[in-house]
């Protein structure tokens, strides 16, 4: 272990350097050459001590000659500054790593997309409660919910509706770096913009459901009655009607699966639940 | 015990859904009224089983003979329409209360508002780790971040401004619903905007903590090199220099707190912790 002496940042008073109960001592030090950029020390169940942080949460900018937090995008000038005079003892930030930790899972998005009344809400829920009843913490972003909130200045015009699915995919990403499961159910009918949200997120976590349900039985079922409001031609532009669904050309799950037309939304749930599992979603 | 029998959706031709025998039922008189008919049959460790269930997720209306999710809004329907033949088991949707439960929190969100280099970030942190060390989730929205994602598209004129904190207010709303204790670490310059933002959600869990730091200290700190260009004229309509910061009337907490101007951001996270575990956020 390296036992690495730090110094306070100038504004705090403090002499003893007491993190939350932790005494550090705190002389000052000048330049000091560190075999590895991150030092971790294990104290207590949870905490973490890093010499340097390597977060995207902080942002604030190192100076010369003050302590300050780093942020990610700054530790090369750590390593090269030869004139930087003080070095920090900061707490690490608490990153995705250790949130998954706690959670015992891993954040990802689930993107279920498909035809109005194809049964994405239906599923999403079946899927939150099978999730739940394991002990993970999931959060459903639904199209419809979200339009009320965060998104109710958009329209169903083409440019809002890729700004509808843009804003829901930074959202699911947010959720997805807090360890949530986040599982979007928007029917998200253009495949640039589901592809866009996809490419926000590392290779794994973006996890494509398509409800593939013809627009027949959709329309039989028609839940919201709005298949009926739009062949009256009361609603322009809806989804299978007057405007376009383009599937999936490369989803990770198509339900229900082929072979099993009359799935429940429960199988279908225990479909996607073992895909997270296969894949080490369920575990830290 | 109330022992009714369901219908599943017509969509599907399996007679047993979930292992509950499904006979097709009449009009089915509830002795409860309409307000309390969700009944709660406990499965297994969390798994719950309602009749209706009344949430605000789903929202499929009733339609006479097609058995759907049924909304909040639509138990009137239910319990007045004597044409209703088919109701249908459908799990009781994972809700705030259950992820708390789950959690052992309460999901709250701590706005932290104040000058550029008041310190909103690194007190951020440092209630991230202390609440992470005690096992809670914690997650921060940082106002530069969000910038980078989220609200990509949003410059920082007075209505982009107003928009950038009117998102951040309902993605906090949402990771509050989670049960998320979620952070906000946002300049939030005018009043109007951060009200609004507590308008959002329910009394108490809105927190704001207003970082009542002197202009002189924030600026002599400087992390970020901001005021240098602002004064310098590089940087125009900056927080503090050319554009007000108008600080909160009635916030929950202020910090530093009078008579120790010096706190630590450690010790200011513990003042925040006291004021959570004082309010019960710190338990389900």
């Amino acid at each position: 272990m390296v036992a690495v002496k730090t110094v306070h940042p100038p504004i705090s008073c403090s002499s003893s350097g007491s993190q939350c109960g932790q005494l550090v001592p705190v002389p000052k030090i000048g330049f000091v050459k560190l075999p590895s950029l991150s030092l971790r020390l294990n104290v207590g169940n949870y905490a973490r001590l890093s010499l340097i942080q390597a977060t995207e949460e902080s942002t604030v900018a190192m100076t010369n000659g003050r302590a300050a937090v780093f942020s990610g995008e700054n530790p090369p000038q750590m390593v090269t500054n030869g004139t930087a005079g003080n070095i920090v003892w900061h707490k690490s930030s608490v990153g995705k790593v250790h949130r998954q930790e706690l959670l015992q899972q891993k954040g990802c998005v689930i993107w279920i997309t498909g035809l109005s009344g194809s049964g994405k809400s239906t599923l999403a829920c079946a899927l939150c409660q099978a999730l739940y009843s394991r002990g993970k913490l999931t959060y459903i972003l639904d199209g419809d919910n979200v339009r009320h909130g965060l998104n109710r200045d958009l329209t169903f015009k083409s440019e809002d509706r890729a700004e509808n699915i843009r804003r829901i995919g930074e959202v699911a990403k947010l959720f997805v770096d807090a360890g949530v499961i986040c599982i979007a159910s928007v029917i998200s009918p253009y495949r640039r913009d589901r592809d866009a949200c996809r490419a926000l997120l590392p290779e794994g976590d973006f996890i494509e459901v398509f409800m593939d349900v013809p627009i027949e039985i959709c329309e039989a079922r028609d839940p919201k009655g709005l298949y009926k409001l739009a062949r009256a031609g009361k609603i322009k532009g809806f989804t299978g009607v007057d405007d376009p669904y383009e599937p999936p050309l490369n989803c990770e799950l198509a339900l229900p699966p082929k072979g099993n037309s009359c799935a429940s939304p429960s199988d279908m749930a225990e479909t996607v639940i073992s895909y997270l599992e296969e894949k080490g979603y369920l575990q830290a | 015990m109330v022992l009714l029998k369901a219908v599943r959706p017509a969509i599907c031709s399996s007679s047993v859904f979930d292992g509950v025998p499904m006979d097709k039922v009449s009009f089915v008189k509830f002795p409860l009224p309409a307000s309390s008919l969700s009944m709660r049959l406990t499965s297994g460790n969390n798994a719950k089983l309602s009749l209706v269930q009344a949430t605000e997720e789903p929202s499929m209306p009733i339609a006479n003979d097609c058995a759907a999710a049924i909304s909040g809004e639509n138990l009137h329907q239910i319990a007045t329409n004597g044409k209703a033949t088919n109701i249908v088991w459908h799990k009781s949707p994972i809700g705030k209360l259950d992820r708390q439960e789950l959690l052992q929190q309460k999901g709250c969100v701590i706005w932290i508002t104040g000058l550029s280099g008041s310190g909103k970030s690194t007190v951020a942190c440092a209630l991230c780790h202390a609440l992470y060390s005690r096992g809670k989730l914690a997650y921060i929205l940082d106002g530069d971040n969000v910038r980078h994602g989220l609200n990509r598209d949003l410059s920082f004129k007075a209505e982009d401004r107003a928009e950038n904190i009117r998102r951040i207010g309902e993605v906090a709303k949402l990771f509050a619903d989670a049960g998320i204790i979620c952070i906000a670490s946002v300049i939030s310059p005018y009043r109007k905007d951060r009200d609004a933002c507590r308008a959002l959600l329910p009394e108490g869990d809105f927190v704001e903590v207003f970082l009542n730091v002197p202009l002189q200290i924030c600026e002599a700190r400087d992390p970020k090199g901001l005021y240098k260009l602002a004064r310098a004229g590089k940087i125009k309509g900056f927080t503090g220099i050319d554009d007000p910061y108008e600080p909160p009337l009635n916030c929950e907490l202020e910090l530093p707190q009078k008579g120790n101007v010096c706190a630590s951001p450690c010790e200011m996270a513990e003042t925040l912790i006291s004021y959570l575990e004082e309010k019960r956020y710190l338990q389900a």
